[in-house]
């Protein structure tokens, strides 16, 4: 080896080589395991299924005292104890195709701004990213929440609008129930929604939805 | 207080088709009820809300006066009776009305004291929660007991014609916006300015006032202003696990081996260049 190594033209082929092989392992950690994620990955933490949360009884609601302010506040920011999350709130619009916005931040939520205000009539939409390229974001946890969960939402004066978690579902995104999730409510209610499921290269996107259901307790 | 459940006014819609969407998850085993009260001339009740056999209310509404209608109350599916006793009255005392509803899951229901004091009645009326996408949904009420029969217009167009007591319209889709709401009775008439909003469901009400009619309005459901498309692109695969073939190690194996044969071609050409390994 030595020996071979000794002479020159033996020395350079060992440099081109060794240089080739750093290329194609480089080349290798970057596009197949390492940055970039592939193929069909193993889906995350199961979603249980929904169970409505009790009635609490009995409820003795007083006509004849004035009732809770008829025109919410915008929303500011949003806390769920549960699964540690703490964020302030985006605006979220429509894009081009007419899909909900996504927080250009994948560390914050948004409020699909065209939705119902939390605590209004309704159902109000946030969203949040499960990850970025990187690593967890926002909502990472969000699968994990059960029925029975409180989800607090802090508005423009201060006031907060207080939701308990009714069911946590994971829908297929080409069989995404749009009217359930966004359609119209008698009450008022609030839809978190983020990504699960498997995870398609082909498509840089998660193959499911996340959505949390919960309806005003306050 | 002599017990009167007017089942004839309880115009339960038999309409199943009404629900154009699914219902959300949550509603698939619950409904919803609110309570109001429409009688003119009968006294403040307290609303008793009982599960069907179960003596203990399950919610109770108090001061319910006239015109109040209380928001909505998810409860489970199932067989509920409704009581409406005079404000202040024992929760044990006869109810001076009475009713009971089949909740069925996703519905939603309206159940209010209607007529006059020496007729009252109870009627149930099934709301609607599901809209006609980029539309506003109104129905019209009639409750008046000073007009025996009025008609309610939008602008130009008819919503309902000669309802008489406890009549109603089904829901009619109308453009989103401001309207104009006209109802005309007997003797009285009366104008109100609406806003109803794409996407919302509203039930407009006719009810005496002193010396005149007027037009209440009860939200019986809201969407958004605009219906998103589908689902939400919320993550990049960060947390994915790597996907089988994936594994960087033979990757790992061949950037180090790489790294020793050029440091040690490198070392060996320096050695040469500088005499040290002698060139056969």
């Amino acid at each position: 080896m030595i020996g071979r190594l000794a002479s020159r033209p033996a020395a350079i082929a060992a440099v081109a080589t060794g240089i080739t092989a750093i290329a194609v392992g480089a080349a290798g950690v970057i596009l197949g395991g390492g940055i970039l994620r592939g193929g069909v990955a193993t889906p995350p933490p199961a979603v249980g299924p929904g169970r409505p949360a009790d009635i609490p009884v009995p409820t003795v609601t007083d006509l004849a005292s004035p009732s809770a302010a008829r025109a919410a506040p915008l929303p500011v920011a949003l806390r769920i104890p549960a699964i540690g999350v703490n964020t302030r709130l985006v605006d979220l619009g429509l894009t081009p195709a007419g899909t909900i916005e996504v927080p250009a931040d994948p560390a914050v939520a948004g409020w699909y701004t065209r939705s119902p205000r939390p605590g209004a009539i309704g159902s109000s939409i946030i969203l949040g990213h499960v990850d970025s390229l990187y690593g967890s974001a926002v909502f990472y946890r969000l699968s994990h929440l059960h029925p029975g969960a409180r989800v607090y939402i802090r508005r423009a004066d201060r006031s907060l609008a207080v939701f308990r978690v009714d069911a946590v579902r994971m829908y297929d995104k080409s069989r995404f129930p749009t009217t359930a999730v966004y359609g119209p409510t008698p009450d008022a209610e609030l839809r978190l929604v983020t990504c699960g499921g498997s995870f398609a290269q082909t498509l840089k996107s998660y193959l499911s939805n996340i959505v949390v259901y919960a309806t005003a307790v306050s | 207080m002599k017990l009167r459940t007017a089942l004839a006014l309880v115009p339960l819609s038999l309409a199943v088709g009404l629900l154009l969407g699914a219902p959300s998850a949550a509603a698939q085993s619950t409904g919803w009820i609110r309570w109001g009260n429409w009688s003119p001339s009968a006294p403040e009740f307290d609303i008793y809300l009982y599960s069907f056999g179960d003596p203990h209310a399950e919610t109770v509404i108090k001061h319910v006066r006239y015109g109040d209608v209380s928001s909505y109350t998810a409860v489970p599916t199932g067989q509920y009776t409704i009581a409406m006793r005079n404000t202040g009255a024992a929760a044990t005392a006869p109810p001076t009305l009475s009713a009971s509803v089949q909740v069925t899951p996703g519905t939603a229901y309206t159940i209010v004291s209607m007529g006059p004091a020496s007729h009252l009645g109870v009627q149930v009326l099934k709301d609607k929660m599901s809209s006609l996408r980029g539309q506003a949904l109104v129905r019209v009420v009639q409750e008046s007991l000073q007009q025996h029969s009025v008609t309610v217009t939008d602008g130009t167009r008819a919503l309902g014609g000669h309802l008489l007591l406890g009549g109603h319209t089904g829901y009619l889709p109308v453009s989103p916006g401001q309207h104009t709401i006209h109802g005309a009775g007997n003797s009285k008439s009366t104008t109100e300015r609406v806003s109803l909003p794409a996407n919302t469901i509203h039930t407009l009400v006719l009810l005496d006032e002193s010396g005149g009619l007027r037009i209440d309005t009860l939200e019986d459901a809201a969407g958004s202003q605009t219906m998103p498309a589908g689902a939400a692109a919320t993550g990049f695969g960060g947390t994915a696990p790597p996907a089988p073939g994936s594994d960087p190690m033979p990757w790992l194996v061949s950037l180090a081996g790489g790294g020793l044969l050029t440091t040690a071609g490198v070392i060996r050409l320096r050695r040469i260049r500088s005499g040290t390994v002698r060139v056969r």
